[in-house]
C-alpha cells in the first residue's frame, strides 16, 4: 500500500511537471492518454468492480459527445454547461439500454453490449431528428471557457483533462472504499452469495453501469471540446475495444487503468518511428503482456481494515472477499 | 511493481527524447505528408508515400529547391480522425513549410484547425468534402475536386448516356453521401427522374437484398456513389442475379482492385468518372512520372488519389522555387496559380483554395477488366 502512494504522489508529480519539458506534440499524445484513462476508469466502475462484461462503452462516450456538441453548436451552451447534461443523457441512455439487459451474464451481455455500440454508430449516421449531421458530423464546436479562462492550447487541455482525472480517481477510490465498491466487488466475485447477503443484485449493477455511463458521457464532453469536430466514425466498435482492453489489461485497479492507458495509447505513438511495422510490435507487446501476467497489470490489492481495540470484528470480515 | 515502474520510466525517457529530438536543419526544407499507412486505407496511404518520395528524390537529383535539398517527413493518420490530430499536431511540431494530405475528407478535416493554427500551409489530397474549404482558412489548398464539382460532371454524363431513370445509391460516407446529394441536384435540374435513393452499409459482404430493391424500382441505370469495394461486390452479386442494368460510379471506385473483387466479366461495361491517372493521359509529366515510377517500384499507380498527393508536392514545390517561403505568401502565390502542368491535368487555385478546371473524364471497363478512358467530347 505504501509502495502504490509513493507510486501515486510520484506520477502526480511527472504529469504535472510534464509540460515544462516536453513538446507540443507529446502534451497531446498525453491528453489522449488522459482521455482514455478517463473512459478506461468509468469502464472499470462497471467491468472492473462490477464484472459486467460490458464492450459498448463508445456509446455513452458518442451520446456525452454528440450531446456537447448539439448543446453548444444549435442552443450555444457553454462547453461546461453542457457538461453534466451530456453525463445525464448519457446516463439516462444506459438506464434505458440496461435495465432490460443487465440480467444476462458473462459473453450474452458482452454480445448485447456490441450491439449497443452499433447501434447508437448507425443511428448517428442516420442523421437522428436532423441533429447529428449525419455522417458529416458536428462541426465548430466551441472551445471551453474556465471561470473567464479561454481553454485552446493543448497544454490547457493537458491540464483539463488530467484535472478531471484527478477528481475522478479521488471520487473512485472513495466509491470503491464504501460499502458500495465492497457489495460491487461481491457481485463480481458470487453474485449468488451477494444476493443470499441481501444484495440487491440487479439494482447495484444497473447504479455501477449508468455512473460509468455518466462518466464517459462527461469524457466525451471533453473530446468533443478538444476536437471541435466529431463524426460518428470516432466512435465505432474499436473505439470500445480499446477501451475494455485497457481495462481488462489494467487488472481492475485506478492505478492500473492509468499504466494501461499509457501503453494503449502511448505505446502506438513511441512506435511511430516504426511507420508501418508500428501495429505490429504494439501487437506483440500486448501479447506477450498477457502471457507475463494474465491477471492484468495491476490488480488491485487485498482489502485491508485497522482494526481498533479490538471490537470491529465485523466490519474487518466484510471486506474479505476481494482477492 | 518494478516492471510496470521500469516501462514507465522508459516511457518517460523515450516521450523526452522524441519531444526534443525533432530541430529543422537550415540547409533542408522539410515537408509534411500525412497519409494512412495503416488501417482501412493503408494501400492509398502506401501509394501517396511512394508517389511523393519519388518526387522528392527527383528534386533532390536536380539540385533541390534553389540550391536547399527537401527532406520529406511522413506521418501515418490511420485513417481516423484522432490519429490524424496527433499527425498534424506532430507536422505541426516538426518544422516544416508545408503539409501534404490526406486520404478521407473526416480526417483531413480533424487535422486543419491543428495545421491553420500552426500557421502551415495545408494542401489537401484525397477530400473532397465541400465544407473544408468554405470555413474560410487561408492557407487550406486541396488538389482534388470537390464534391459538388464531381456531381456536376456525373449528371452531364448520365444525361448523355442517355438515361432517363437513375437509381442514386450510397453508402453514408460524408463523401459517397456528399456525391449522391449534390448529383440528385444537378439531375433534378436536368429534369432526369430519381426513382430511387437510398444507403447500404460498407462493409458487409452480401448486397442481393439492397440488389433486389433496387430492381423492383426499375432504373435505367444505377449510380452508386461509394468506394471501390462495396461496387466490386455490388458488379459481383448483380451480375449472379442475372440482372444487366448499367451500372457508374463516382471516383472513389477508381481501384484496379474493384475488378479483382467484381471478376473481369462482371465488371464489364461499368463507367465511372474520375481525374485520370497518368497511365492514361498523354501529357509529357505523366509519361515521364509513369515512367520513373515504373522504374523504381515495378507497378503502377493504382489509385487517382495518391497521384493528387503527386501534385499538392508539385505545387508546393514550384511554390518554394519561386522564393514563396513564408506561409502567407505561398498561399498568394497558390491562389494566383493557372494552368500549371501536373500529373493529373493542369493545376491551379481559386479564392477558396479549392483546385479551379476541368479534370473530370469517364472511364469504361473493357473485356479484359482494364480501365479505358473514354475520349473528351
Amino acid at each position: 500500500m505504501n509502495l502504490r502512494t509513493l507510486a501515486g504522489i510520484l506520477l502526480t508529480l511527472c504529469l504535472a511537471l510534464l509540460p515544462l519539458v516536453a513538446g507540443s506534440y507529446w502534451i497531446s499524445v498525453c491528453v489522449n492518454v488522459g482521455l482514455y484513462a478517463l473512459l478506461g476508469l468509468s469502464l472499470n466502475v462497471i467491468l472492473g468492480q462490477a464484472g459486467i462484461f460490458h464492450m459498448g462503452h463508445a456509446a455513452f462516450y458518442a451520446v456525452g459527445a454528440y450531446t456537447t456538441a448539439i448543446l453548444n453548436t444549435l442552443y450555444q451552451w457553454p462547453i461546461f454547461a453542457a457538461m453534466p447534461i451530456a453525463g445525464a443523457v448519457a446516463a439516462l441512455v444506459a438506464m434505458a439500454v440496461a435495465r432490460p439487459i443487465i440480467h444476462l451474464r458473462g459473453d450474452y451481455l458482452l454480445i448485447v453490449t456490441i450491439g449497443i455500440v452499433e447501434i447508437v454508430r448507425i443511428a448517428l449516421l442516420n442523421d437522428v431528428g436532423g441533429y447529428t449531421g449525419g455522417s458529416n458530423g458536428i462541426f465548430g464546436i466551441a472551445r471551453p471557457n474556465f471561470f473567464g479562462f479561454k481553454i485552446v492550447k493543448t497544454v490547457h487541455f493537458y491540464y483539463l483533462v488530467w484535472g478531471m482525472v484527478a477528481v475522478s480517481i479521488l471520487l473512485f477510490y472513495g466509491l470503491w472504499r464504501s460499502r458500495y465498491g465492497r457489495a460491487l466487488n461481491y457481485i463480481k466475485e458470487d453474485d449468488v452469495a451477494a444476493e443470499g447477503c441481501g444484495v440487491h443484485v440487479t439494482s447495484y449493477k444497473l447504479s455501477a453501469f449508468v455512473l460509468g455511463a455518466f462518466w464517459a458521457g462527461m469524457a466525451g464532453t471533453l473530446y468533443a471540446a478538444q476536437m471541435t469536430t466529431i463524426t460518428p466514425e470516432s466512435f465505432n466498435f474499436m473505439e470500445s475495444v480499446i477501451i475494455f482492453a485497457v481495462v481488462i489489461l489494467s487488472g481492475g485497479s485506478i492505478l492500473g487503468v492509468l499504466v494501461s492507458a499509457f501503453l494503449f495509447i502511448g505505446l502506438p505513438e513511441l512506435l511511430r518511428e516504426f511507420s508501418n511495422a508500428r501495429m505490429l510490435i504494439f501487437g506483440l507487446a500486448m501479447m506477450l503482456m498477457m502471457i507475463w501476467r494474465p491477471q492484468g497489470l495491476l490488480p488491485p490489492g487485498p482489502r485491508r481494515y485497522h482494526v481498533a481495540g479490538g471490537s470491529s470484528g465485523p466490519r474487518d470480515a466484510a471486506g474479505g472477499g476481494a482477492a | 511493481m518494478n516492471i510496470w515502474k521500469r516501462i514507465l520510466a522508459g516511457g518517460a525517457l523515450c516521450a523526452v527524447a522524441l519531444g526534443l529530438a525533432s530541430p529543422a536543419l537550415a540547409e533542408t526544407i522539410r515537408l509534411g505528408l500525412m497519409c494512412p499507412l495503416t488501417g482501412k486505407w493503408a494501400s492509398e496511404g502506401q501509394d501517396m508515400k511512394n508517389i511523393v518520395s519519388l518526387l522528392v528524390d527527383e528534386t533532390n537529383a536536380a539540385g533541390g529547391i534553389n540550391g536547399k535539398k527537401v527532406e520529406l517527413v511522413v506521418e501515418d493518420d490511420a485513417g481516423d480522425p484522432r490519429t490524424a490530430a496527433l499527425a498534424a499536431q506532430k507536422l505541426a511540431g516538426a518544422g516544416v513549410v508545408a503539409v501534404i494530405g490526406t486520404y478521407g475528407s473526416a480526417v483531413t478535416e480533424a487535422s486543419q484547425n491543428i495545421i491553420a493554427e500552426a500557421g502551415l500551409v495545408h494542401v489537401g489530397t484525397g477530400s473532397t468534402s465541400i465544407r473544408l474549404t468554405e470555413k474560410g482558412l487561408p492557407l487550406f489548398f486541396r488538389t482534388c475536386p470537390r464534391d459538388d464539382a464531381q456531381g456536376e460532371a456525373a449528371a452531364a454524363a448520365i444525361v448523355k448516356g442517355g438515361f432517363k431513370k437513375v437509381a442514386l445509391l450510397h453508402d453514408k460516407s460524408s463523401y459517397a453521401k456528399g456525391l449522391a446529394d449534390e448529383s440528385r441536384k444537378a439531375l433534378e435540374k436536368a429534369g432526369v427522374e430519381i426513382v430511387f435513393y437510398d444507403a447500404l452499409t460498407p462493409g458487409e459482404r452480401d448486397y442481393t437484398a439492397i440488389l433486389t430493391k433496387l430492381k423492383a424500382a426499375a432504373p435505367d441505370v444505377v449510380f452508386f456513389t461509394g468506394y471501390y469495394p462495396e461496387t466490386g461486390m455490388l458488379l459481383r452479386q448483380k451480375k449472379e442475379m442475372g440482372w444487366d442494368v448499367p451500372m457508374m460510379g463516382g471516383d472513389a471506385a477508381n481501384h484496379q482492385d474493384l475488378v479483382k473483387i467484381a471478376g473481369a466479366e462482371a465488371a464489364r461495361g461499368y463507367f465511372f468518372i474520375s481525374p485520370p491517372l497518368p497511365q492514361d493521359m498523354d501529357t509529357q509529366e505523366a509519361r515521364h512520372f509513369l515512367e520513373a515510377y515504373k522504374a523504381r517500384y515495378q507497378s503502377v499507380p493504382v489509385s487517382v488519389w495518391a497521384v493528387v498527393a503527386g501534385d499538392a508536392y508539385k505545387v508546393v514545390e514550384a511554390a518554394l522555387a519561386a522564393g514563396k517561403t513564408d506561409p502567407e505568401d505561398m498561399a498568394q502565390w497558390l491562389k494566383q496559380l493557372k494552368d500549371m502542368p501536373g500529373l493529373t491535368g493542369k493545376l491551379g487555385f481559386d479564392e477558396k483554395g479549392d483546385r479551379v478546371g476541368e479534370f473530370y473524364r469517364s472511364y469504361m471497363v473493357d473485356e479484359q477488366g482494364k480501365f479505358i478512358l473514354l475520349p473528351q467530347k
